[in-house]
Protein backbone atom coordinates (compact mmCIF):
# COMPACT_ATOMS: atom_id res chain seq x y z
CA UNK A 1 0.00 0.00 0.00
CA UNK A 2 1.18 3.53 -0.75
CA UNK A 3 2.05 6.10 1.88
CA UNK A 4 -0.24 9.01 2.82
CA UNK A 5 2.11 11.30 0.91
CA UNK A 6 1.99 9.20 -2.25
CA UNK A 7 -1.75 8.62 -2.02
CA UNK A 8 -2.69 12.28 -1.65
CA UNK A 9 -0.05 13.47 -4.17
CA UNK A 10 -1.58 11.12 -6.75
CA UNK A 11 -4.90 12.77 -5.99
CA UNK A 12 -3.38 16.12 -6.99
CA UNK A 13 -2.26 14.77 -10.36
CA UNK A 14 -5.70 13.28 -10.95
CA UNK A 15 -7.38 16.63 -10.17
CA UNK A 16 -4.93 18.40 -12.55
CA UNK A 17 -5.94 16.01 -15.29
CA UNK A 18 -9.65 16.63 -14.70
CA UNK A 19 -8.97 20.37 -14.57
CA UNK A 20 -7.31 20.20 -18.00
CA UNK A 21 -10.27 18.16 -19.32
CA UNK A 22 -12.62 20.86 -18.08
CA UNK A 23 -10.64 23.63 -19.79
CA UNK A 24 -10.53 21.56 -22.97
CA UNK A 25 -14.28 21.06 -22.84
CA UNK A 26 -14.94 24.78 -22.39
CA UNK A 27 -12.48 25.71 -25.15
CA UNK A 28 -14.33 23.36 -27.52
CA UNK A 29 -17.92 24.17 -26.56
CA UNK A 30 -18.98 25.89 -23.38
CA UNK A 31 -22.56 24.61 -23.82
CA UNK A 32 -21.57 21.00 -23.26
CA UNK A 33 -18.84 21.52 -20.68
CA UNK A 34 -20.81 21.24 -17.44
CA UNK A 35 -20.18 17.50 -17.18
CA UNK A 36 -16.41 17.96 -17.30
CA UNK A 37 -16.79 20.73 -14.73
CA UNK A 38 -18.75 18.48 -12.37
CA UNK A 39 -16.23 15.71 -12.70
CA UNK A 40 -13.44 18.08 -11.72
CA UNK A 41 -15.40 19.87 -8.98
CA UNK A 42 -16.62 16.61 -7.38
CA UNK A 43 -13.20 14.99 -7.37
CA UNK A 44 -11.56 18.11 -5.95
CA UNK A 45 -14.21 18.37 -3.24
CA UNK A 46 -13.61 14.73 -2.42
CA UNK A 47 -9.89 15.39 -2.09
CA UNK A 48 -10.52 18.41 0.18
CA UNK A 49 -12.81 16.39 2.42
CA UNK A 50 -10.40 13.44 2.62
CA UNK A 51 -7.91 15.91 4.03
CA UNK A 52 -10.20 18.04 6.18
CA UNK A 53 -12.31 15.25 7.67
CA UNK A 54 -9.63 12.58 8.01
CA UNK A 55 -5.97 13.36 7.46
CA UNK A 56 -5.89 16.87 8.94
CA UNK A 57 -7.87 15.72 11.98
CA UNK A 58 -5.53 12.80 12.58
CA UNK A 59 -2.54 15.10 12.15
CA UNK A 60 -3.95 17.71 14.52
CA UNK A 61 -4.82 15.11 17.15
CA UNK A 62 -1.39 13.53 16.98
CA UNK A 63 0.69 16.73 16.92
CA UNK A 64 -1.58 19.16 18.74
CA UNK A 65 -0.92 21.67 15.94
CA UNK A 66 -4.36 23.11 15.32
CA UNK A 67 -3.51 26.60 14.15
CA UNK A 68 -0.49 25.47 12.12
CA UNK A 69 -0.20 24.31 8.53
CA UNK A 70 -3.57 22.53 8.47
CA UNK A 71 -5.39 25.76 9.32
CA UNK A 72 -3.59 27.47 6.44
CA UNK A 73 -4.51 24.62 4.08
CA UNK A 74 -8.15 24.72 5.18
CA UNK A 75 -8.18 28.43 4.48
CA UNK A 76 -6.84 27.84 0.98
CA UNK A 77 -9.45 25.12 0.40
CA UNK A 78 -12.05 27.78 1.13
CA UNK A 79 -10.47 30.14 -1.38
CA UNK A 80 -10.50 27.37 -3.99
CA UNK A 81 -14.11 26.38 -3.26
CA UNK A 82 -15.12 29.98 -3.87
CA UNK A 83 -13.29 30.02 -7.23
CA UNK A 84 -14.75 26.65 -8.23
CA UNK A 85 -18.18 28.16 -7.53
CA UNK A 86 -17.30 31.21 -9.67
CA UNK A 87 -16.21 28.88 -12.47
CA UNK A 88 -19.59 27.18 -12.40
CA UNK A 89 -21.36 30.53 -12.70
CA UNK A 90 -19.18 31.52 -15.68
CA UNK A 91 -20.01 28.21 -17.41
CA UNK A 92 -23.72 28.70 -16.73
CA UNK A 93 -23.45 32.26 -18.09
CA UNK A 94 -21.55 30.90 -21.12
CA UNK A 95 -18.90 33.53 -20.40
CA UNK A 96 -15.65 32.03 -21.73
CA UNK A 97 -13.48 35.04 -20.85
CA UNK A 98 -14.63 34.99 -17.26
CA UNK A 99 -14.21 31.22 -17.19
CA UNK A 100 -10.58 31.32 -18.34
CA UNK A 101 -9.79 34.20 -15.98
CA UNK A 102 -11.15 32.23 -13.05
CA UNK A 103 -9.62 28.95 -14.18
CA UNK A 104 -6.19 30.58 -14.56
CA UNK A 105 -6.44 32.01 -11.06
CA UNK A 106 -7.62 28.70 -9.64
CA UNK A 107 -4.87 26.83 -11.44
CA UNK A 108 -2.06 28.84 -9.86
CA UNK A 109 -3.71 28.91 -6.46
CA UNK A 110 -4.24 25.16 -6.65
CA UNK A 111 -0.69 24.45 -7.77
CA UNK A 112 1.03 26.52 -5.13
CA UNK A 113 -1.31 24.95 -2.57
CA UNK A 114 -0.43 21.44 -3.78
CA UNK A 115 3.26 22.26 -3.68
CA UNK A 116 3.03 23.43 -0.09
CA UNK A 117 1.20 20.26 0.87
CA UNK A 118 3.62 18.00 -0.99
CA UNK A 119 6.69 19.86 0.25
CA UNK A 120 5.68 20.49 3.82
CA UNK A 121 2.50 19.01 5.15
CA UNK A 122 2.53 15.52 3.62
CA UNK A 123 6.11 14.75 4.67
CA UNK A 124 5.23 15.96 8.19
CA UNK A 125 2.07 13.87 8.21
CA UNK A 126 3.92 10.84 6.95
CA UNK A 127 6.48 11.28 9.70
CA UNK A 128 3.91 11.57 12.48
CA UNK A 129 1.31 9.16 11.18
CA UNK A 130 3.39 6.44 9.51
CA UNK A 131 2.23 3.75 11.97
CA UNK A 132 -1.41 4.46 11.10
CA UNK A 133 -0.77 5.04 7.41
CA UNK A 134 -2.81 2.05 6.15
CA UNK A 135 -5.77 2.76 8.41
CA UNK A 136 -5.89 6.43 7.37
CA UNK A 137 -5.69 5.62 3.66
CA UNK A 138 -8.49 3.03 4.10
CA UNK A 139 -10.63 5.65 5.79
CA UNK A 140 -9.97 8.17 3.05
CA UNK A 141 -10.78 5.63 0.34
CA UNK A 142 -14.07 4.61 1.92
CA UNK A 143 -15.15 8.14 2.85
CA UNK A 144 -18.53 9.29 1.54
CA UNK A 145 -18.43 12.88 0.33
CA UNK A 146 -20.74 15.21 2.25
CA UNK A 147 -22.75 17.51 0.04
CA UNK B 1 -10.16 32.56 13.31
CA UNK B 2 -7.61 35.23 12.40
CA UNK B 3 -7.35 34.85 8.67
CA UNK B 4 -4.86 37.67 8.23
CA UNK B 5 -2.56 36.03 10.73
CA UNK B 6 -2.71 32.78 8.84
CA UNK B 7 -1.64 34.17 5.54
CA UNK B 8 0.95 36.60 6.81
CA UNK B 9 2.53 33.93 9.00
CA UNK B 10 3.00 31.58 6.09
CA UNK B 11 3.47 33.73 3.03
CA UNK B 12 6.04 36.52 2.74
CA UNK B 13 4.57 40.04 2.76
CA UNK B 14 3.55 41.14 -0.71
CA UNK B 15 6.01 44.04 -0.51
CA UNK B 16 9.00 41.65 -0.45
CA UNK B 17 8.75 40.43 -4.05
CA UNK B 18 6.91 43.49 -5.40
CA UNK B 19 9.59 46.02 -4.51
CA UNK B 20 12.03 44.04 -6.68
CA UNK B 21 9.56 43.46 -9.51
CA UNK B 22 8.50 47.10 -9.76
CA UNK B 23 12.08 48.37 -9.82
CA UNK B 24 13.31 45.92 -12.48
CA UNK B 25 11.67 47.56 -15.55
CA UNK B 26 13.02 50.96 -14.41
CA UNK B 27 16.55 49.61 -14.78
CA UNK B 28 15.45 48.20 -18.14
CA UNK B 29 14.40 51.69 -19.20
CA UNK B 30 17.70 53.11 -17.94
CA UNK B 31 19.64 50.49 -19.92
CA UNK B 32 17.63 51.42 -23.02
CA UNK B 33 18.40 55.10 -22.59
CA UNK B 34 22.11 54.37 -22.14
CA UNK B 35 22.13 52.25 -25.31
CA UNK B 36 20.31 55.06 -27.13
CA UNK B 37 22.90 57.61 -26.05
CA UNK B 38 25.83 55.21 -26.19
CA UNK B 39 28.91 55.39 -28.34
CA UNK B 40 28.74 52.68 -31.00
CA UNK B 41 32.38 51.64 -30.77
CA UNK B 42 32.29 51.37 -27.00
CA UNK B 43 29.11 49.32 -27.08
CA UNK B 44 30.54 46.67 -29.35
CA UNK B 45 33.50 46.15 -27.04
CA UNK B 46 32.83 43.78 -24.19
CA UNK B 47 35.22 45.36 -21.71
CA UNK B 48 34.51 49.05 -22.29
CA UNK B 49 33.28 50.68 -19.09
CA UNK B 50 30.15 51.76 -20.93
CA UNK B 51 29.32 48.19 -21.96
CA UNK B 52 29.95 46.94 -18.44
CA UNK B 53 27.61 49.61 -17.04
CA UNK B 54 24.78 48.83 -19.48
CA UNK B 55 25.20 45.08 -19.07
CA UNK B 56 24.84 45.41 -15.30
CA UNK B 57 21.80 47.67 -15.56
CA UNK B 58 20.22 44.57 -17.12
CA UNK B 59 21.92 41.73 -15.26
CA UNK B 60 21.69 43.24 -11.77
CA UNK B 61 18.96 45.84 -12.20
CA UNK B 62 16.57 43.66 -14.13
CA UNK B 63 17.48 39.96 -14.04
CA UNK B 64 18.79 39.70 -10.47
CA UNK B 65 15.98 41.87 -9.14
CA UNK B 66 13.33 39.66 -10.71
CA UNK B 67 15.06 36.46 -9.63
CA UNK B 68 15.59 37.56 -6.02
CA UNK B 69 12.03 38.89 -5.78
CA UNK B 70 10.65 35.67 -7.21
CA UNK B 71 12.74 33.56 -4.84
CA UNK B 72 11.29 35.29 -1.76
CA UNK B 73 7.93 34.11 -2.99
CA UNK B 74 8.91 30.75 -4.42
CA UNK B 75 11.09 29.32 -1.65
CA UNK B 76 8.15 28.81 0.74
CA UNK B 77 6.20 27.10 -2.04
CA UNK B 78 8.85 25.11 -3.90
CA UNK B 79 11.10 24.22 -0.97
CA UNK B 80 8.70 24.60 1.97
CA UNK B 81 11.04 27.02 3.74
CA UNK B 82 10.72 30.65 4.80
CA UNK B 83 13.45 33.26 4.86
CA UNK B 84 13.74 34.65 8.39
CA UNK B 85 12.49 38.28 8.62
CA UNK B 86 11.91 38.23 4.90
CA UNK B 87 10.28 41.68 4.87
CA UNK B 88 13.30 43.34 6.44
CA UNK B 89 15.81 41.29 4.43
CA UNK B 90 14.07 42.23 1.17
CA UNK B 91 13.88 45.90 2.15
CA UNK B 92 17.57 46.20 3.10
CA UNK B 93 18.79 44.15 0.17
CA UNK B 94 16.62 46.12 -2.26
CA UNK B 95 17.90 49.42 -0.90
CA UNK B 96 21.56 48.37 -1.12
CA UNK B 97 21.18 46.82 -4.56
CA UNK B 98 19.21 49.73 -6.08
CA UNK B 99 21.62 52.38 -4.84
CA UNK B 100 24.61 50.13 -5.59
CA UNK B 101 23.50 49.57 -9.19
CA UNK B 102 22.88 53.28 -9.79
CA UNK B 103 26.26 54.24 -8.32
CA UNK B 104 27.96 51.52 -10.33
CA UNK B 105 26.42 52.68 -13.60
CA UNK B 106 27.15 56.35 -12.91
CA UNK B 107 30.64 55.58 -11.58
CA UNK B 108 31.59 53.51 -14.63
CA UNK B 109 30.05 55.87 -17.20
CA UNK B 110 31.65 58.98 -15.68
CA UNK B 111 34.76 57.22 -14.40
CA UNK B 112 34.24 58.24 -10.77
CA UNK B 113 36.51 56.01 -8.68
CA UNK B 114 34.86 56.66 -5.31
CA UNK B 115 31.43 55.69 -6.68
CA UNK B 116 32.81 52.46 -8.09
CA UNK B 117 34.22 51.56 -4.67
CA UNK B 118 31.03 52.50 -2.81
CA UNK B 119 28.91 50.59 -5.31
CA UNK B 120 31.04 47.46 -4.99
CA UNK B 121 30.44 47.54 -1.22
CA UNK B 122 26.71 48.24 -1.55
CA UNK B 123 26.17 45.56 -4.17
CA UNK B 124 28.08 42.98 -2.15
CA UNK B 125 26.06 43.78 0.95
CA UNK B 126 22.78 43.79 -0.99
CA UNK B 127 23.40 40.43 -2.61
CA UNK B 128 24.91 38.77 0.45
CA UNK B 129 22.02 39.73 2.75
CA UNK B 130 19.61 38.02 0.42
CA UNK B 131 21.68 35.05 -0.75
CA UNK B 132 22.96 34.12 2.72
CA UNK B 133 19.48 34.45 4.25
CA UNK B 134 18.19 32.06 1.63
CA UNK B 135 21.07 29.61 1.99
CA UNK B 136 20.58 29.57 5.77
CA UNK B 137 16.86 28.89 5.33
CA UNK B 138 17.72 25.73 3.38
CA UNK B 139 18.61 24.06 6.69
CA UNK B 140 14.90 23.51 7.24
CA UNK B 141 14.14 21.74 3.98
CA UNK B 142 12.12 18.60 4.71
CA UNK B 143 11.74 17.24 1.21
CA UNK B 144 14.77 17.60 -1.07
CA UNK B 145 13.54 17.62 -4.65
CA UNK B 146 15.37 18.27 -7.90
CA UNK B 147 14.14 21.87 -7.84
CA UNK B 148 15.34 22.43 -4.30
CA UNK B 149 18.77 21.09 -5.19
CA UNK B 150 18.98 23.24 -8.33
CA UNK B 151 17.96 26.42 -6.48
CA UNK B 152 20.56 25.72 -3.81
CA UNK B 153 23.32 25.15 -6.38
CA UNK B 154 22.37 28.28 -8.30
CA UNK B 155 22.58 30.31 -5.10
CA UNK B 156 26.05 28.95 -4.40
CA UNK B 157 27.06 30.04 -7.91
CA UNK B 158 25.46 33.42 -7.20
CA UNK B 159 27.50 33.80 -4.04
CA UNK B 160 30.78 33.13 -5.86
CA UNK B 161 29.79 35.36 -8.79
CA UNK B 162 29.02 38.24 -6.41
CA UNK B 163 32.38 37.95 -4.66
CA UNK B 164 34.18 37.90 -8.01
CA UNK B 165 32.13 40.90 -9.10
CA UNK B 166 33.12 42.80 -5.97
CA UNK B 167 36.80 42.21 -6.72
CA UNK B 168 36.40 43.25 -10.37
CA UNK B 169 34.43 46.40 -9.67
CA UNK B 170 36.65 47.58 -6.83
CA UNK B 171 39.73 47.07 -8.97
CA UNK B 172 38.28 49.60 -11.43
CA UNK B 173 37.72 51.81 -8.40
CA UNK B 174 41.40 51.75 -7.43
CA UNK B 175 42.46 51.80 -11.09
CA UNK B 176 44.58 48.73 -10.63
CA UNK B 177 43.60 45.71 -12.67
CA UNK B 178 45.08 42.43 -11.52
CA UNK B 179 46.96 40.23 -14.00
CA UNK B 180 44.08 37.76 -13.86
CA UNK B 181 41.43 40.49 -14.23
CA UNK B 182 40.06 39.43 -17.60
CA UNK B 183 40.12 35.74 -16.76
CA UNK B 184 38.16 36.50 -13.61
CA UNK B 185 35.75 38.70 -15.54
CA UNK B 186 35.14 35.87 -17.98
CA UNK B 187 34.49 33.36 -15.18
CA UNK B 188 32.26 35.90 -13.44
CA UNK B 189 30.06 36.32 -16.51
CA UNK B 190 29.93 32.66 -17.58
CA UNK B 191 29.09 31.41 -14.09
CA UNK B 192 26.51 34.17 -13.64
CA UNK B 193 24.73 33.30 -16.87
CA UNK B 194 24.90 29.51 -16.81
CA UNK B 195 25.48 28.77 -13.13
CA UNK B 196 23.22 31.29 -11.43
CA UNK B 197 20.54 32.22 -13.97
CA UNK B 198 20.65 29.06 -16.10
CA UNK B 199 20.59 26.51 -13.29
CA UNK B 200 17.91 28.50 -11.44
CA UNK B 201 15.69 28.61 -14.51
CA UNK B 202 16.15 24.89 -15.12
CA UNK B 203 15.37 24.03 -11.49
CA UNK B 204 12.27 26.17 -11.32
CA UNK B 205 10.99 24.99 -14.68
CA UNK B 206 10.89 21.36 -13.43
CA UNK B 207 7.91 22.51 -11.42
CA UNK B 208 6.57 25.52 -13.27
CA UNK B 209 5.88 23.84 -16.60
CA UNK B 210 3.96 20.81 -15.30
CA UNK B 211 2.23 23.06 -12.75
CA UNK B 212 1.08 26.03 -14.79
CA UNK B 213 0.46 24.37 -18.12
CA UNK B 214 -0.23 20.77 -17.05
CA UNK B 215 2.68 19.77 -19.30
CA UNK B 216 4.19 16.27 -18.97
CA UNK B 217 6.62 15.98 -16.09
CA UNK B 218 10.37 16.04 -16.74
CA UNK B 219 12.08 12.65 -16.87
CA UNK B 220 13.93 11.50 -13.76
CA UNK B 221 17.26 11.56 -15.63
CA UNK B 222 16.71 15.20 -16.49
CA UNK B 223 15.66 16.14 -12.98
CA UNK B 224 18.36 14.18 -11.20
CA UNK B 225 21.39 14.61 -13.46
CA UNK B 226 21.24 17.67 -15.70
CA UNK B 227 22.02 20.24 -13.03
CA UNK B 228 24.99 18.18 -11.81
CA UNK B 229 26.24 17.66 -15.36
CA UNK B 230 26.07 21.39 -16.01
CA UNK B 231 27.84 22.11 -12.73
CA UNK B 232 30.61 19.66 -13.63
CA UNK B 233 30.81 21.33 -17.06
CA UNK B 234 31.18 24.76 -15.49
CA UNK B 235 33.94 23.59 -13.14
CA UNK B 236 35.71 21.81 -16.00
CA UNK B 237 35.42 24.98 -18.08
CA UNK B 238 36.93 26.97 -15.20
CA UNK B 239 39.95 24.65 -14.97
CA UNK B 240 40.48 24.60 -18.74
CA UNK B 241 40.03 28.36 -18.95
CA UNK B 242 42.76 28.96 -16.39
CA UNK B 243 45.27 26.23 -17.28
CA UNK B 244 44.51 24.89 -20.78
CA UNK B 245 42.92 27.78 -22.57
CA UNK B 246 43.10 26.07 -25.97
CA UNK B 247 40.75 23.30 -24.88
CA UNK B 248 37.94 25.35 -23.33
CA UNK B 249 35.79 24.55 -26.33
CA UNK B 250 35.39 20.98 -25.01
CA UNK B 251 33.76 22.20 -21.80
CA UNK B 252 31.76 24.80 -23.70
CA UNK B 253 30.26 22.18 -26.00
CA UNK B 254 29.54 20.03 -22.93
CA UNK B 255 27.61 22.86 -21.25
CA UNK B 256 25.95 23.95 -24.51
CA UNK B 257 24.70 20.41 -25.16
CA UNK B 258 22.80 20.24 -21.88
CA UNK B 259 21.27 23.69 -22.27
CA UNK B 260 20.27 22.79 -25.80
CA UNK B 261 18.76 19.52 -24.53
CA UNK B 262 16.91 21.46 -21.87
CA UNK B 263 15.58 23.97 -24.40
CA UNK B 264 14.39 21.21 -26.70
CA UNK B 265 12.73 19.42 -23.80
CA UNK B 266 10.91 22.60 -22.77
CA UNK B 267 9.66 23.10 -26.33
CA UNK B 268 8.40 19.50 -26.47
CA UNK B 269 6.75 19.71 -23.04
CA UNK B 270 4.96 22.89 -24.04
CA UNK B 271 3.73 21.25 -27.23
CA UNK B 272 2.39 18.33 -25.20
CA UNK B 273 0.78 20.50 -22.52
CA UNK B 274 -2.76 19.63 -21.54
CA UNK B 275 -4.05 23.18 -21.06
CA UNK B 276 -5.40 24.78 -24.23
CA UNK B 277 -4.50 28.35 -23.25
CA UNK B 278 -1.80 30.19 -25.18
CA UNK B 279 -0.86 33.54 -23.70
CA UNK B 280 2.24 35.73 -23.70
CA UNK B 281 3.80 33.60 -20.99
CA UNK B 282 3.73 30.58 -23.30
CA UNK B 283 5.10 32.69 -26.14
CA UNK B 284 7.93 33.90 -23.92
CA UNK B 285 8.86 30.33 -22.98
CA UNK B 286 8.77 29.28 -26.64
CA UNK B 287 11.02 32.06 -27.90
CA UNK B 288 13.35 31.56 -24.94
CA UNK B 289 14.05 27.99 -26.05
CA UNK B 290 14.80 29.09 -29.61
CA UNK B 291 17.12 31.89 -28.50
CA UNK B 292 18.89 29.59 -26.04
CA UNK B 293 19.51 26.93 -28.66
CA UNK B 294 21.07 29.52 -30.97
CA UNK B 295 22.87 31.33 -28.16
CA UNK B 296 24.41 28.38 -26.43
CA UNK B 297 26.03 26.98 -29.57
CA UNK B 298 27.17 30.41 -30.73
CA UNK B 299 28.89 30.72 -27.37
CA UNK B 300 30.47 27.27 -27.68
CA UNK B 301 32.12 28.07 -31.02
CA UNK B 302 32.61 31.77 -30.33
CA UNK B 303 36.35 31.30 -29.76
CA UNK B 304 36.85 30.40 -33.42
CA UNK B 305 35.47 33.75 -34.52
CA UNK B 306 36.03 37.35 -33.63
CA UNK B 307 35.91 37.86 -29.85
CA UNK B 308 33.48 40.67 -30.58
CA UNK B 309 30.77 38.13 -31.44
CA UNK B 310 30.34 37.70 -27.70
CA UNK B 311 28.02 40.73 -27.90
CA UNK B 312 25.75 38.71 -30.19
CA UNK B 313 25.90 35.75 -27.80
CA UNK B 314 24.89 38.05 -24.93
CA UNK B 315 21.86 39.28 -26.87
CA UNK B 316 20.81 35.72 -27.68
CA UNK B 317 21.29 34.23 -24.22
CA UNK B 318 20.90 37.24 -21.92
CA UNK B 319 18.08 38.92 -23.82
CA UNK B 320 16.46 36.08 -25.70
CA UNK B 321 16.61 33.38 -23.06
CA UNK B 322 16.99 34.84 -19.58
CA UNK B 323 15.06 38.11 -20.00
CA UNK B 324 12.26 36.40 -21.92
CA UNK B 325 11.68 33.91 -19.14
CA UNK B 326 11.81 36.64 -16.47
CA UNK B 327 9.24 38.66 -18.43
CA UNK B 328 6.92 35.70 -18.88
CA UNK B 329 7.17 34.93 -15.18
CA UNK B 330 6.31 38.49 -14.15
CA UNK B 331 3.05 38.27 -16.11
CA UNK B 332 1.99 35.26 -14.06
CA UNK B 333 3.38 36.02 -10.66
CA UNK B 334 2.37 39.70 -10.14
CA UNK B 335 -1.38 39.33 -10.82
CA UNK B 336 -1.45 36.13 -8.79
CA UNK B 337 0.27 37.74 -5.80
CA UNK B 338 -2.19 40.61 -5.83
CA UNK B 339 -5.17 38.26 -6.10
CA UNK B 340 -3.81 35.91 -3.43
CA UNK B 341 -3.02 38.59 -0.86
CA UNK B 342 -6.32 40.44 -1.35
CA UNK B 343 -8.23 37.20 -1.16
CA UNK B 344 -6.39 36.13 1.97
CA UNK B 345 -7.33 39.43 3.57
CA UNK B 346 -10.98 38.61 2.98
CA UNK B 347 -11.65 40.66 -0.16
CA UNK B 348 -13.57 38.21 -2.30
CA UNK B 349 -15.15 40.39 -4.98
CA UNK B 350 -11.96 41.28 -6.82
CA UNK B 351 -10.91 40.90 -10.46
CA UNK B 352 -9.45 37.52 -11.41
CA UNK B 353 -5.85 37.28 -12.66
CA UNK B 354 -6.68 37.73 -16.33
CA UNK B 355 -8.62 40.90 -15.63
CA UNK B 356 -5.67 42.63 -13.98
CA UNK B 357 -3.41 43.07 -17.01
CA UNK B 358 -4.64 44.27 -20.38
CA UNK B 359 -3.98 41.37 -22.77
CA UNK B 360 -3.39 43.61 -25.78
CA UNK B 361 -0.82 45.65 -23.89
CA UNK B 362 0.93 42.46 -22.82
CA UNK B 363 1.02 41.34 -26.46
CA UNK B 364 2.35 44.74 -27.59
CA UNK B 365 5.04 44.55 -24.93
CA UNK B 366 6.04 41.08 -26.16
CA UNK B 367 6.15 42.24 -29.77
CA UNK B 368 8.22 45.34 -29.01
CA UNK B 369 10.64 43.26 -26.97
CA UNK B 370 11.09 40.76 -29.80
CA UNK B 371 11.59 43.56 -32.35
CA UNK B 372 14.23 45.08 -30.06
CA UNK B 373 16.13 41.80 -29.69
CA UNK B 374 16.21 41.10 -33.40
CA UNK B 375 17.01 44.76 -34.06
CA UNK B 376 19.93 44.66 -31.63
CA UNK B 377 21.38 41.72 -33.55
CA UNK B 378 21.14 43.54 -36.87
CA UNK B 379 22.55 46.67 -35.25
CA UNK B 380 25.73 44.70 -34.74
CA UNK B 381 26.27 45.01 -38.51
CA UNK B 382 24.44 48.28 -39.15
CA UNK B 383 25.28 50.32 -36.08
CA UNK B 384 23.33 53.38 -37.27
CA UNK B 385 20.01 51.59 -36.70
CA UNK B 386 20.78 50.92 -33.02
CA UNK B 387 18.90 54.00 -31.64
CA UNK B 388 15.69 52.79 -33.31
CA UNK B 389 15.82 49.53 -31.41
CA UNK B 390 16.97 51.16 -28.21
CA UNK B 391 13.72 53.13 -28.51
CA UNK B 392 11.56 50.03 -29.03
CA UNK B 393 13.33 48.45 -26.05
CA UNK B 394 12.59 51.48 -23.85
CA UNK B 395 8.95 51.37 -24.98
CA UNK B 396 8.68 47.66 -24.19
CA UNK B 397 10.06 48.29 -20.69
CA UNK B 398 7.70 51.25 -20.16
CA UNK B 399 4.72 49.11 -21.11
CA UNK B 400 6.02 46.32 -18.87
CA UNK B 401 6.19 48.71 -15.93
CA UNK B 402 2.64 49.87 -16.65
CA UNK B 403 1.45 46.26 -17.00
CA UNK B 404 2.80 45.18 -13.64
CA UNK B 405 1.85 48.40 -11.85
CA UNK B 406 -1.79 47.91 -12.91
CA UNK B 407 -2.43 44.91 -10.61
CA UNK B 408 -0.51 46.65 -7.81
CA UNK B 409 -2.79 49.68 -8.16
CA UNK B 410 -5.81 47.37 -7.88
CA UNK B 411 -4.27 46.07 -4.66
CA UNK B 412 -3.70 49.55 -3.23
CA UNK B 413 -7.15 50.77 -4.26
CA UNK B 414 -8.87 47.76 -2.72
CA UNK B 415 -7.00 48.10 0.55
CA UNK B 416 -7.74 51.84 0.68
CA UNK B 417 -11.42 51.72 -0.21
CA UNK B 418 -12.04 48.60 1.90
CA UNK B 419 -15.07 47.22 0.08
CA UNK B 420 -17.42 45.12 2.23
CA UNK B 421 -15.90 41.83 3.29
CA UNK B 422 -17.71 38.90 1.80
CA UNK B 423 -17.14 36.24 4.42
CA UNK B 424 -19.85 33.86 3.26
CA UNK B 425 -17.32 31.57 1.64
CA UNK B 426 -15.58 31.03 4.95
CA UNK B 427 -18.77 29.80 6.62
CA UNK B 428 -18.73 26.84 4.27
CA UNK B 429 -15.25 25.99 5.46
CA UNK B 430 -16.15 26.18 9.12
CA UNK B 431 -19.13 23.89 8.58
CA UNK B 432 -16.96 21.57 6.56
CA UNK B 433 -14.64 20.99 9.49
CA UNK B 434 -15.92 18.29 11.76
Amino acid sequence: MSTIKEYLSLGHSHCDELFANMEDAVAKDVNTSIEAYLEFADETERHFQMEERIMFLEFETKTGMIEGPTAMMRHEHTQMRKLIGDIKVSIEDKNKDKFFGNSETLMILMQQHNMKEEQMLYPMAQQHLSAQSNRIIDMMQSMVVKK
Amino acid sequence: MDLNGLSSDQAPPISAPLRFFLTAPLFGILAGILIFLGDADNLSSRYSLESIAITHAITIGFVSFVMLGALTQMLPVLAGISIARVGLVAKLSHLALSSGTIFMIYGLMQNVASLMLISSILLTIGFLIMILSMLVAFRNVKNITASVRAIFISLVFALIVVLMGAQLLSSYGISKLASFHFILANIHSVWAIFGFAGVLIIGVSFHILPMFYVAPRFKQFCKKRVVWLITIGLILWLVLNIFFDLYTVVAKIWIATFFWAFSTTVWKKLSARRRPISDVTVWYWRVATVFMTLGTFSWAINDFYDEKYIVMVSILIGGGFILSIMLGMLYKIVPFLVWFHLNAKGYMSIPNMNEMINKNLAKSQFLLFMISLIGFMFSYYYIEILPVFATTFILSMLILEYNIISPVLIYIRTIKTKPEFDMSAFNISVEGIE
